[in-house]
């Protein structure tokens, strides 16, 4: 098997998870559809670089978050900006909230700050440990905890609002 | 212990050290609380892993596989794929086969209108404004109508086709939609063409140094634009 076959084989099944984590950072298709092309370019030339028998999906996800980020600094902005913004919710929101139907969680989660909808996504979605966040975002494991639990709590207030 | 809703979090999540979590357990018993943040956590997780997954676009996996060959294999065709597209490119526009040319449009105009928001990266009404956005990108675009058979204009996104930008311009009102496409560069065309592919009816027609493609799926709007264009360009040309 060729590097070329072998990468392919291996990346290539993941086109989907990675598209869908693309298209909910960019809540755009075209970008997505940039992002994700750009990010197996990437991964192909530092395939040499990746340790056989480790996660190829977190690898993808690190390279796909770098571009992101790497997008975001030459537009002058900064994803970790926004983690400065709202203390988070007090009150917790009633249990009934969480009930209604799913246009509201995906407008609830395309409003949250990037920085905590990444990590909600990786988690709640894609199902990547605490440990295989913390590698994909270069944070350590509390602050990805910190993250998932602010994301959950915003979206959890924004259910909450919406529900009459 | 006192409540620490980060912890509660690494709990649902069953990312806690053993004694860590054998302590908050014990916690949540006699905390309502926190107890009531870890259900409405995980009710939270499950209807997040219940969202419909993104819909993946038709082309992309081709996409990124024509990508992946075009940036390696081995020397000799790293070498001759280039010059192979050129070839091939050539011919193709060269010929230009103007009926595959419509094809591709078709599919882009599905492609885009198909998406839960449209993905323009110039939103207006006003045809100077977003001639200007496409000629700030390269992209000369012919004098085009604000509105033409009930369609106004909404905006555009600059795409691809095979090898060339194309300014890709949305029309629409509450229930017709219409994509203006504007081909830079030579297309082999007599005068016009018109077809249909699957739903689409497809116009292409020479206006000014371009090539524009006409894409809806109600015909009526697609003949009103063709009316249009050929009097805005008798207008520009007097």
């Amino acid at each position: 098997m060729t590097r070329e076959e072998r990468f392919e084989a291996e990346a290539l099944p993941l086109l989907r998870s990675l598209y869908g984590v693309a298209y909910r950072l960019t809540r755009n298709a075209h970008d997505a559809e940039d992002l994700v092309q750009e990010t197996y370019l990437k991964a192909y030339r530092a395939f040499d670089r990746f340790t056989p028998g480790t996660s190829i999906r977190s690898w993808l996800f690190t390279i796909l978050y770098r571009l992101r980020t790497d997008a975001f600094r030459k537009a002058g902005r900064s994803v970790k900006t926004q983690e400065l913004t709202g203390e988070g919710p007090g009150v917790p929101p009633p249990q009934a909230a969480l009930a209604s139907g799913g246009e509201d969680l995906q407008r609830a989660l395309d409003a949250l700050p990037e920085v905590f909808r990444t990590a909600v996504l990786l988690r709640d979605i894609e199902d990547l440990s605490y440990q295989e966040i913390a590698e994909v975002l270069r944070v350590p494991i509390g602050t990805v905890m910190s993250r998932i639990h602010r994301g959950r709590a915003l979206l959890r207030e924004s259910l909450a609002e919406r529900k009459p | 212990m006192s409540c620490d809703p980060e912890r509660v979090t690494g709990l649902v999540d069953e990312a806690l050290e053993p004694d860590d979590r054998a302590a908050l357990a014990e916690h949540l018993e006699a905390c309502p609380g926190c107890r009531q943040q870890a259900e409405e956590e995980r009710a939270l997780r499950a209807r997040l892993r219940e969202l419909p997954p993104a819909v993946l676009p038709a082309g992309l996996e081709f996409s990124v596989r024509r990508r992946l060959r075009g940036s390696g294999g081995r020397r000799l065709v790293r070498w001759l794929l280039p010059v192979a597209a050129t070839l091939a490119l050539a011919t193709f526009w060269g010929r230009a086969f103007a009926p595959f040319v419509a094809w591709e449009l078709a599919l882009e105009h599905r492609h885009c209108w198909g998406q839960p928001q449209l993905p323009a990266k110039v939103f207006s009404n006003d045809p100077a404004a977003v001639a200007a956005f496409f000629e700030r990108r390269g992209t000369p675009v012919p004098v085009l109508p604000d509105r033409a058979g009930g369609l106004e204009l909404i905006g555009g996104r600059p795409c691809r086709l095979i090898d060339r930008g194309v300014a890709h311009l949305y029309y629409g009102n509450q229930d017709k939609r219409l994509s203006v496409f504007v081909v830079p560069g030579s297309v082999r065309l007599d005068r016009s063409l018109r077809t249909k592919r699957g739903g689409e009816s497809i116009a292409l027609l020479r206006v000014g140094g371009s090539v524009v493609g006409l894409v809806s799926d109600d015909s009526a709007s697609v003949e009103a634009f063709s009316r249009a264009l050929t009097v805005s360009v008798a207008r520009y040309d007097q």
